[in-house]
């Protein structure tokens, strides 16, 4: 940048801003919320570094580099957490997707109004019911000596299953209930997506003799394409995290299924739950915020090499 | 471009300090009038009014006695395990009195990490001087000192109770099982009155037990060792370092060595073939006491104390005829120790603005009959009346779930001013005497660790421990030898040898300072 354009710049800096002063209006809650609950408490990660007390306080404690990181490693835990939260956010995004997609054409294709408002409010429940209530109603479902599925097995003249002790069942589980809770909520977005789709489209498709799979596979699928890949792209940005309430109330402190349902947000609640240990436990939700910053970064570099209009940045 | 960051990066720290600002701006005041000490209390606290009318009536008399009120502050039993730590890493400065415990509220932890406030023998001395003289009459200021020789918290020495663990069962359905004299009395016998339970009650689960515990390892290992848990140590939820009686200064873990642990969680895989308990008993949140009150649980488990004040009154009311009994671990050869002296204890927040202030209020909490009988009983006739006998019983229509006072001061409570309850076990004394007779004394009370270098070892080892034990405890492994076999590997892959030796060298160096070998 040269000295003489700067002033220029400047003056359209300020344009820019007071062309747009509404817009940055609304946009002020949300960067105030950003600023107060995610970056003001970062520097409280260098506690991750420290053997903290309570007298020297965050930056005073003793420096001790990588010693909380440690035991991570070698436990073996940060291999099996990173598996299972990557893996259970792919299966989240990628059925979710899918799914949300899919339901939002169907909506779209359904031509009584009546039926088509009562079917969304139906499908948008679940996610209105707290994960606890999610937990409980599951236990009930589930559990080997009054759960209700296991209840129909015997009356049926089967053996019940002892799904709590089965770990292999729950990656299942927990993506039904996940997509069960989420897909209405989240088809919102395809569903105003198709609605911008501009109409002289679906006429010219109509003119031309489309089939209505047609329809879709031709002029809705390719509008839905930026949609998707920038809720993609946003929920690439939350793969390190997982569900948090939702595992936690399903499973909670079930040794017998940690294997496959621990994630890193419910090691990190066990760890200060059980141990007293603030340290460790930052040092993983660190390891957690890095390692998804990185993978946010790689996939948006995929992106921008496919389509760079697709790209967030 | 970098002047930008260092603004935006400054215009943020402004921020963030002027939050905290803002948040400190909050603190009271002191306008010359009563200074109001706060006190931490833990357990849930009362909506029944009855706390708030007995601290108006308490709070004159200190107003009187020592220009000061008190208020407490509660942590509740949902989530004082996440919440007693995290209240006390906020360094909030409005608690002034921190309800403490070495065995079960990370005192020596809270002590190393600057939670607490040393107090000098001068500071003690001056405004705490009933106090002082007590403890340093029984010369007891020893087991609350770190190794800079400063004393952090004031025990609660001076009041009897057992706090040892074990089983309560029913003595009605042991004579129906068979068991002689309806008691139980080694652990195995438990498999003779689960069995006689699932058979004959169906209503009824012989152990309703909820979520993760391993009381039917421990129990079983106390009972056929000499082991003895090193307290100040802890993985987590588990006390992996243990010394054995006959060689009280190496130290060894139940879960490394010997083949009791492989036996324990034999007799569990047993037990949870019969049924004791729900198959999904790790996912069960209920409430097991309430279950045995109700006559739908063979047993439940908790300490002695318990029993004594709870247990059997509750028992003998909404169960009549159930003739509740006690099995406590350890019982079948002696191997089970004194209540330690600092299983309740008080330390002074490093943050409170009124040290000395504090220490005056405890002293009187304490050492005051009339204070302290407000504090723990509330107001005689409607929270309290005097038996003719001389017991202290309850007005008429009083109900302890509802109505009871909530005060927990667990920090200070004295033998000298506590009455024979109505409600206590009749057999109370005989129990107390009966235990003193064999309990061993808590041979490490002074031991300080150096528990630094090996947190992380610490830390991963809980990690293998709470993936194991609760599969142990419910008997969950089809191969339970190849299991324990499993997790020794891990812990000893974890760093389990290291972290020994650490405790071992600062036991070596403890024992040589007091010339025990």
């Amino acid at each position: 940048m040269s000295r003489t354009d700067a002033p220029q710049r400047r003056k359209s800096l300020i344009k820019n801003i007071s062309n747009s002063r509404m817009l940055l209006l609304m946009c002020v809650p949300a960067i105030a919320f950003f600023v107060v609950f995610n970056y003001c408490p970062m520097p409280g990660a260098w506690i991750a570094f420290t053997n903290f007390n309570y007298t020297d306080g965050i930056f005073g404690s003793p420096f001790v580099g990588f010693k909380n990181f440690e035991f991570l490693i070698k436990s073996g835990q940060l291999w099996l957490l990173t598996r299972n939260t990557i893996l259970y956010n792919i299966a989240f995004i990628v059925l979710g997707n899918i799914l949300q997609i899919a339901l939002a054409i169907m909506l779209n294709e359904i031509r009584m109004k009546h039926f088509k408002k009562i079917s969304q409010t139906v499908m948008f429940l679940p996610y209105f019911i707290s994960v606890v209530l999610v937990g409980v109603i599951a236990f009930n479902l589930l559990n080997y000596d009054t759960g209700a599925l296991n209840a129909l097995i015997e009356q049926t003249g089967g053996d019940p299953i002892k799904i709590y002790s089965a770990a292999g069942l729950w990656p299942i589980i927990i993506i039904l209930v996940h997509l069960w809770q989420s897909t209405g909520y989240g088809s919102i977005v395809y569903f105003a997506a198709i609605m911008g789709i501009d109409r002289g489209l679906f006429e010219a498709a109509a003119i031309d003799g489309a089939s209505a799979w047609q329809r879709i596979r031709y002029v809705i699928l390719p509008s839905l394409k930026p949609t998707f890949v920038i809720l993609l792209l946003f929920s690439m940005g939350g793969i390190m995290h997982g569900n948090f309430g939702l595992f936690w109330n399903l499973v909670g402190n079930n040794a017998a299924l940690f294997q496959t349902t621990d994630i890193i947000e419910t090691s990190v609640y066990r760890m200060v739950l059980s141990q007293n240990n603030f340290t460790t436990s930052t040092a993983v939700g660190l390891y957690q915020s890095l390692f998804g910053f990185a993978l946010v970064m790689l996939a948006n570099w995929i992106v921008r090499r496919i389509n760079k209009d697709y790209a967030l940045f | 471009m970098k002047r930008t960051i260092v603004r935006a990066g400054a215009a943020m720290l402004a921020l963030g300090l002027s939050a905290t600002a803002l948040v400190g701006c909050t603190a009271a005041e002191d306008t010359g009038g009563p200074t109001e000490i706060t006190m931490l209390v833990l357990g849930d606290k009362p909506s029944n009014g009855r706390l708030e009318a007995m601290l108006e009536q308490l709070n004159e008399r200190l107003t009187k006695q020592a220009n000061a009120t008190l208020d407490l502050f509660y942590i509740e039993w949902a989530d004082w395990q996440t919440q007693y730590n995290v209240q006390l890493l906020s360094g909030d400065d409005n608690v002034d009195l921190i309800t403490t415990a070495t065995d079960w509220l990370y005192a020596w932890e809270n002590a190393e990490k600057g939670a607490f406030l040393p107090l000098s023998e001068e500071m003690l001395q001056e405004h705490a001087p009933k106090t002082w003289a007590q403890v340093d009459a029984e010369g007891h200021w020893d087991l609350t000192k770190l190794d800079d020789g400063q004393i952090y918290f004031i025990p609660e020495d001076n009041y009897t109770q057992y706090t040892n663990h074990g089983f309560f069962y029913r003595g009605d359905w042991a004579t129906a099982a068979g068991l002689p004299n309806g008691e139980v009395t080694k652990f195995e016998d438990f498999t003779t009155y689960f069995t006689w339970v699932k058979a004959n009650k169906p209503e009824a689960y012989p152990w309703d037990v909820a979520l993760a515990n391993e009381s039917a390892l421990t129990g079983y290992l106390q009972g056929h060792t000499d082991l003895q848990t090193i307290q100040q140590v802890s993985a987590g939820n588990y006390y992996p370092f243990q010394t054995s009686e006959a060689d009280p200064y190496t130290v060894t873990s139940w879960y490394m060595e010997g083949d009791e642990l492989v036996e324990a969680a034999e007799l569990a895989r047993k037990w949870n073939e019969i049924g004791v308990w729900r198959e999904d008993a790790l996912n069960y949140d209920g409430d097991p006491r309430e279950e045995f009150y109700a006559g739908l649980s063979g047993a439940d488990q908790h300490h002695t104390q318990t029993f004594v004040t709870q247990i059997v009154d509750n028992m003998n009311k909404k169960q009549p005829g159930s003739d509740p009994k006690f099995f406590y671990w350890g019982q079948e050869n002696g191997n089970f120790f004194k209540d330690i002296l600092t299983h309740g204890a008080m330390a002074v927040s490093a943050n409170s603005k009124h040290p000395e202030k504090a220490l005056e209020v405890y002293d009187l909490l304490r050492n005051d009959k009339e204070d302290y009988m407000l504090l723990n009983f509330g107001i005689e006739g409607t929270d309290y009346i005097i038996t003719d006998d001389g017991k202290l019983g309850y007005p008429e229509g009083y109900d302890s779930s509802t109505d009871a006072l909530g005060s927990n001061f667990w920090a200070g409570r004295m033998d000298e001013y506590e009455l024979s309850k109505v409600t206590d076990a009749p057999d109370k004394e005989q129990i107390y005497a009966e235990l003193d007779a064999v309990a061993k004394e808590y041979p490490y009370s002074t031991l300080i660790l150096n528990k630094d270098a090996i947190d992380p070892t610490l830390a991963a080892m809980s990690g293998v421990l709470s993936e194991y034990i609760p599969q142990l405890q419910y008997g969950k492994f089809d191969d339970p030898a190849a299991a324990v076999e499993e997790m020794r590997e891990k812990l000893r892959d974890v760093g389990y040898e290291d972290a020994r030796a650490s405790i071992q060298a600062d036991i070596d160096a403890w024992a040589e300072a007091r010339g025990l070998d």
